[in-house]
């Protein structure tokens, strides 16, 4: 759908392909000044392999982009056009004014000696663009979450860029920090800027946008105008295409005896952490809300017993191990170079032994190659690089780790971060699965979802403080939301 | 890469067969670009120098005088791919060389004995280096600088400096000396097993190799045909049985050396925990892999490995000089980083570390039978080392 006015970025025919592996193909789109476009799509469809092509980083295979009606080769460096992506591409331990100058032509007094006076009235020009109140002088790593993403986009904008894209910058953000970024997205667009914003945040997309793409197989599915849309018939279309057989509800669950305590934390305490009670029960799954800065991931390391507490105990009963999804999967999950196979055997490779000591390779193989499949890991090839992956097949394979694990206490730290609507309902099935397997489940996330349709009792983490765990259905989901 | 290759929206089956094909052979082509390029170099070497290249019995003397590089280069491999850079791996071979001689020549222990010594020194090698950078956190790279220079200290203290021979005291044994020469050849038996195992090899290692979609239904029998039509090629033309007879016991000890370390890497628990924790320690940590207790492994394996090394030192030269493994840092570490070149995708491999040590050892043996004076072996190791790896990177980047 295009506005009445000239479109200011036009994509003709983006075709890519990898070896045989046809990402994109045939992709036009146009984008109008003012225009606020959510780009929508399963993990692989080619969102990132789109967006990567306009940033330069990859050629398309064939096609032109055209920004104003000029073709250009690619987007990289033009200062009308701007990418934010989900790693922001800010330095931490640099103040916010030195972020926004990185790559912008210096302000200098005097030879090589920087204005400083200037530098500051331009940082705070800036930070104005995305409508944020803070000193250029702190720190980045001083921010929360939110005002990251609005300094990186910030110096997007003080480029004099008119479009941007955001990709996936959302999908780490609590809901409320998500919430501030969209509307500050959504009042640069009504301001005229346009943004094409990558998420996998239904509920997001259609409260912001006006328009919607939607990418399937590599190929647009849908592009219209997001008034008119409602969350079933996204998911109705992001559904159709996959996974015909996760029928899988995402209904609560029902509550089923819980049995011997697993895990206990006794006024555990670590940093600012706690002290924290917790029993963790065979057959049970307990979901635990907060936000990322909330303690909630440093407690996913603590029940693992990755860290120690410094006061209390983590007591694990005789017999019982622990496995892990750690929250972040680039950093914290996964061996690049190495195959999809070998990041999914890394955690149960004693499985597989032999007498003699050797590894079964046949067995491990055979053991992956299930659990790929219940996964629907994409590609389906165990031979595959896991750096190659998607985000959310990356997820994927991390999860399958931790499930080849064979433990019989689960530690799942946003287990969902990033992964599509189907692989969600395939995970929360699994999520199910290990809880009625005699399993005790621990899931840690700031998405109230996992939490409602997976867990039969819910706590909320608030400042390294935990609530007491209530049973699920005693919870609304506008009480969960309000504690986070 | 090699990794883009699933298939996705059916298209016309001849295209698609066509399109298999030429990702298979582009791939093909990458991988092998490095050895390729030695392979040239080799044949210019077979016109170049007045005996030609490929003669079974120099170039494998090329080999055997090299045996201690070769097992140093297999002690920085497994260092490398548990993400222990260990340059204390030179400091480990002099010292174990400087005791195999000495301890035998002048305090007079029984050989067997000293052996045991030896390889012992090697596993407290491997504690130390373990204890500082696993257990005090210290930098690699500073720690093996440093164990390596006390253990070079060490032997120079012990050896007052000097050369030390058998001459004076209690001379080296007779079989000792006899398997360090390279006139003790395999017996038979052992050089059949030798050439089924090779035979296997091949045709495991085409097994990892994507076949073309026309070859792929029946694709085992093709390789075995391959492997034997190849074999057959290599017999016949290449005087296969001249260069297996002149494999020396040394030489064979290498290679099953080798064997063994790969089995250890690829085929245990403890060489994927090891390789886990060299491609992410926190993600290896997180899986629960026992990051610490690898590291340990690792420098366990890298200072074995080393005292084997100095083992086959004192045997090449029944003799100890000050330093003497000082040289063999370059050359061990330029054959584990061209592995990441040899029929791999940018990750260390224990045989393609093997592979690379013998080219590099050929091309600077070759040049200097061509003339060139012995004097330049370092700098035509360190060159060989850029160019390859920079070439076969750019070839894979350009293709990512």
């Amino acid at each position: 759908m295009t506005g009445s006015a000239a479109p200011a970025l036009s994509l003709r025919g983006i075709s890519k392909s990898f070896g045989r592996h046809a990402a994109l193909s045939s992709i036009d789109l146009d984008i109008t000044p003012g225009e606020f476009v959510g780009l929508l799509g399963p993990n692989g469809a080619g969102k990132s392999s789109l967006v990567k092509i306009l940033a330069g980083v990859y050629q398309p295979t064939s096609g032109s982009i055209l920004l104003d009606g000029e073709p250009v080769g690619s987007l990289a460096g033009h200062p009308r056009v701007g990418f934010v992506h989900q790693d922001l591409g800010l330095i931490n331990d640099l103040s916010v004014m030195e972020n926004l100058r990185l790559g912008a032509p210096p302000l200098v007094r005097l030879g090589p000696i920087v204005n400083r006076k200037a530098e500051q009235k331009a940082a705070e020009a800036a930070l104005s663009t995305v409508e944020l109140d803070i000193a250029p002088s702190t720190l980045v790593s001083e921010l929360s979450p939110a005002e990251q993403a609005l300094v990186a986009m910030a110096r997007v904008f003080q480029r004099g860029a008119r479009i941007m894209f955001v990709d996936e910058v959302t999908s780490t953000l609590p809901p409320s920090d998500a919430r501030r970024v969209t509307d500050t997205l959504a009042r640069s667009a009504a301001r005229g800027a346009s943004i094409v914003m990558v998420t996998h945040k239904l509920s997001e997309v259609l409260d912001v946008t006006q328009r919607i793409v939607l990418l399937i197989d590599g190929r647009l599915a849908l592009d219209r105008a997001t008034a008119g849309l409602d969350h079933a018939a996204l998911t109705g279309l992001l559904m159709n295409h996959e996974n015909p057989h996760s029928s899988a509800a995402t209904q609560p669950v029902a509550s089923h005896g819980a049995g011997e305590v697993l895990l206990e934390l006794r006024g555990a305490r670590r940093g600012a952490l706690g002290p924290i009670d917790l029993r963790l029960r065979r057959g049970e799954v307990t979901g635990i809300g907060g936000l990322p800065g909330s303690g909630l991931h440093d407690l996913a390391f603590l029940v693992h017993r990755t860290t120690k507490p410094s006061h209390g105990e983590v007591r694990l009963a005789a017999g019982a191990a622990t496995a892990l999804v750690p929250p972040h999967r680039e950093s914290q999950g996964g061996f690049d170079d190495h195959t999809v196979e070998e990041n999914m055997a890394a955690s149960a490779l004693s499985r597989w032994r032999r007498p003699g000591g050797l590894l079964s390779v046949s067995r491990q193989r055979q053991a992956c190659q299930e659990t790929a499949r219940a996964l629907a890991v994409d590609p389906p090839d165990l031979g595959y690089r896991f750096g190659a992956l998607s985000g959310g097949n990356k997820q994927k394979v991390i999860f399958g780790r931790a499930v080849l694990r064979r433990a019989n206490v689960y530690v799942l730290c946003e287990p969902t971060r990033g992964v599509d609507v189907a692989t969600r309902l395939e995970i929360y099935s699994l999520i199910r699965g290990l809880r009625d397997d005699g399993n005790a489940v621990l899931v840690l996330s700031s998405d109230s979802a996992d939490l409602f349709t997976t867990s039969d009792r819910i706590a909320v983490i608030y400042d390294g403080v935990l609530t007491p765990a209530r049973p699920a259905e005693d919870i609304s989901v506008h009480e969960l939301e309000a504690l986070l | 890469m090699t990794q883009e290759t699933h298939e996705r929206a059916p298209t016309g089956s001849r295209a698609r067969v066509a399109a298999k094909v030429s990702v298979w052979s582009h791939d093909l082509v990458i991988k092998s670009a490095t050895v390729t390029g030695f392979v040239a170099i080799f044949i210019v070497m077979q016109f170049w120098l007045s005996r030609g290249f490929f003669v079974a019995a120099p170039r494998m003397l090329n080999i055997h005088q090299n045996v201690p590089v070769l097992l140093l280069a297999t002690a920085a491999v497994v260092g490398l791919l548990a993400g222990a850079f260990d340059l204390s791996i030179s400091g480990t071979a002099t010292l174990t060389a400087f005791l195999a001689v000495g301890l035998t020549a002048q305090q007079g222990l029984p050989f067997p004995l000293v052996l045991v010594i030896v390889l012992g020194v090697g596993v407290a090698a491997g504690l130390v280096n373990g204890l500082i950078v696993s257990t005090l956190n210290v930098n690699v790279i500073i720690a093996t600088l440093g164990t390596g220079s006390i253990m070079v200290g060490i032997s120079a203290v012990y050896s007052g400096g000097a050369v030390v021979t058998s001459a004076s005291g209690t001379p080296l044994p007779g079989w000792f000396l006899d398997f360090g020469r390279f006139t003790t050849k395999l017996p038979l038996p052992l050089q059949l097993v030798l050439v089924a195992a090779a035979l296997c090899w091949a045709f495991v290692a085409l097994g990892r190799v994507r076949p073309p979609a026309a070859l792929a239904p029946a694709w085992p029998v093709w390789r075995a045909v391959l492997v034997l039509v190849l074999g057959a090629v290599v017999y016949f033309v290449f005087d296969l049985q001249g260069w297996i007879k002149a494999i020396s016991a040394l030489v064979g000890l290498y290679l099953v050396v080798v064997f063994l370390i790969w089995v250890l890497m690829e085929r245990t628990v403890h060489g994927r925990s090891m390789k886990a924790t060299g491609a992410n320690p926190l993600a290896a940590r997180l899986a629960g892999v026992r990051t610490g207790k690898e590291t340990y492994r690792a420098f366990i394996g890298t200072g074995v490995l080393a005292s084997l090394a100095g083992i086959a030192l004192a045997a090449n030269q029944g003799a100890a000089s000050p330093d003497v493994a000082g040289g063999f840092l370059l050359p061990a570490f330029a054959a584990a980083f061209l592995s990441t070149v040899i029929f791999s995708r940018g990750l260390f491999t224990v045989t393609g570390t093997a592979i690379g040590g013998i080219f590099i050892i050929w091309v600077a043996q070759g040049l200097i039978e061509a003339g060139l004076k012995f004097t330049w072996t370092g700098i035509v190791n360190g060159a060989v080392l850029i160019v390859a790896v920079s070439l076969s990177t750019l070839l894979q980047r350009r293709n990512r």
